[in-house]
């Protein structure tokens, strides 16, 4: 089934459409999420949340634009959602910290789940900096296609994608053991 | 090098995004010494988290399909039955009794003339006349020693 025969059929509530779709999409969801918030228990519910506004939305989608796009638009809409709430949350118990978007490095409370990601170089990175840059690197698309995503013009999405590779890069050079350790 | 420096100072000096993209497209994309200074696209990949190594298909469907049909559940519940609509009928009336009375107790406290503590007391009985039938009366008025009451007594004239 390919992606249009998926569309059409979610499109008239065909579970196994549906099922196609999550199956089709889910790993890029989530691996999408969780480079965004760093964090997978908060990747799940984004995951689950994207999948939901989709099966509800999907006739606003326009079939002549990537579906791709559309679908990491609402990741990323998603994901900005919880870590604005995740901060509320961090303001209100006054914890000024990165910790729940980042997992130590070395521990990994999921069997089965990816490594967590460095969180010296996430801090660097804003939200808008991380998923461009994630977009960039894992995705390849380019400041246009990135400017889709974050809905702001290419010249940002190029602005945000250059600081976030010189922010990295600073990073890593500054800390040079961090990466060696894998 | 010293055109990069500059080229630098000014990315930095003026945080315009449009001057910024120029900037980039201009000369930093195309710049082997300042390209240098970016992360290249692997060591960045290799921060990230790939799709092909999360791995959650079986489980992401099931969870997604129990939160759909929850959703959808939600969404085709009974609407609130008669009484209730009633109970809210009846709080609203009530609310509108409480709003009218404490509307008009306030006008009432706020009209002149109502605070009684604030009148003194008349320094003397005064009557200016008395007419008994439609006719004026012979009056008299008389006040016990020591006492507030005041006797008023008013005779018809033959």
């Amino acid at each position: 089934m390919d992606e249009l025969e998926i569309i059409q059929g979610c499109l008239r509530k065909s579970q196994s459409s549906c099922r196609e779709m999550v199956e089709a999409y889910g790993n890029l969801v989530m691996s999408m999420a969780l480079n965004v918030v760093g964090n997978r228990q908060d990747a799940e519910d984004i995951c689950q949340e994207t999948f939901l506004q989709v099966f509800l939305h999907l006739d606003r989608f326009d079939q002549a634009r990537s579906f791709k796009t559309w679908l990491l638009t609402i990741v990323y809409r998603r994901s900005l959602d919880m870590i604005k709430k995740k901060r509320r949350f961090a303001e209100f118990s006054a914890r000024a910290r990165f910790e729940p978007a980042v997992v130590e490095r070395g521990g990994n409370p999921h069997p089965g789940a990816p490594d967590p990601l460095p969180s010296a170089l996430l801090k660097a990175l804003s939200p808008r900096e991380r998923t461009a840059l994630c977009l960039w690197a894992n995705e390849g698309y380019t400041a246009k296609d990135i400017s889709e995503v974050l809905a702001c013009s290419a010249s940002t999405a190029r602005v945000y994608l250059f600081n976030a590779r010189r922010k990295i890069k600073s990073s890593l050079e500054n800390d040079h053991g961090l990466l060696q350790n894998d | 090098m010293a055109f990069c420096r500059m080229i630098d100072v000014l990315y930095a000096a003026v945080p315009l995004g449009w001057l910024r993209g120029f900037l980039i497209r201009g000369h930093m994309d195309a710049c082997p010494a300042c390209q240098a200074r970016l992360a290249s696209r692997a060591e960045v990949k290799r921060l990230f988290v790939a799709s092909e190594e999360v791995g959650t298909n079986g489980e992401l469907w099931e969870r997604v399909s129990a939160r759909a049909l929850a959703a959808a559940g939600a969404a085709k519940r009974e609407p609130a039955p008669a009484g209730a609509l009633w109970r809210w009928a009846a709080a609203a009336a009530a609310a509108a009794v409480i709003a009218v009375t404490g509307f008009w107790l306030l006008r009432e406290v706020q009209r002149p003339g109502f605070n009684a503590a604030a009148v003194r007391p008349a320094d003397r009985f005064e009557i200016a006349y008395v007419n008994v039938e439609g006719a004026p009366a012979q009056t008299f008025v008389y006040q016990p020693q020591g006492s507030d009451t005041v006797f008023v007594w008013a005779a018809r004239i033959p």
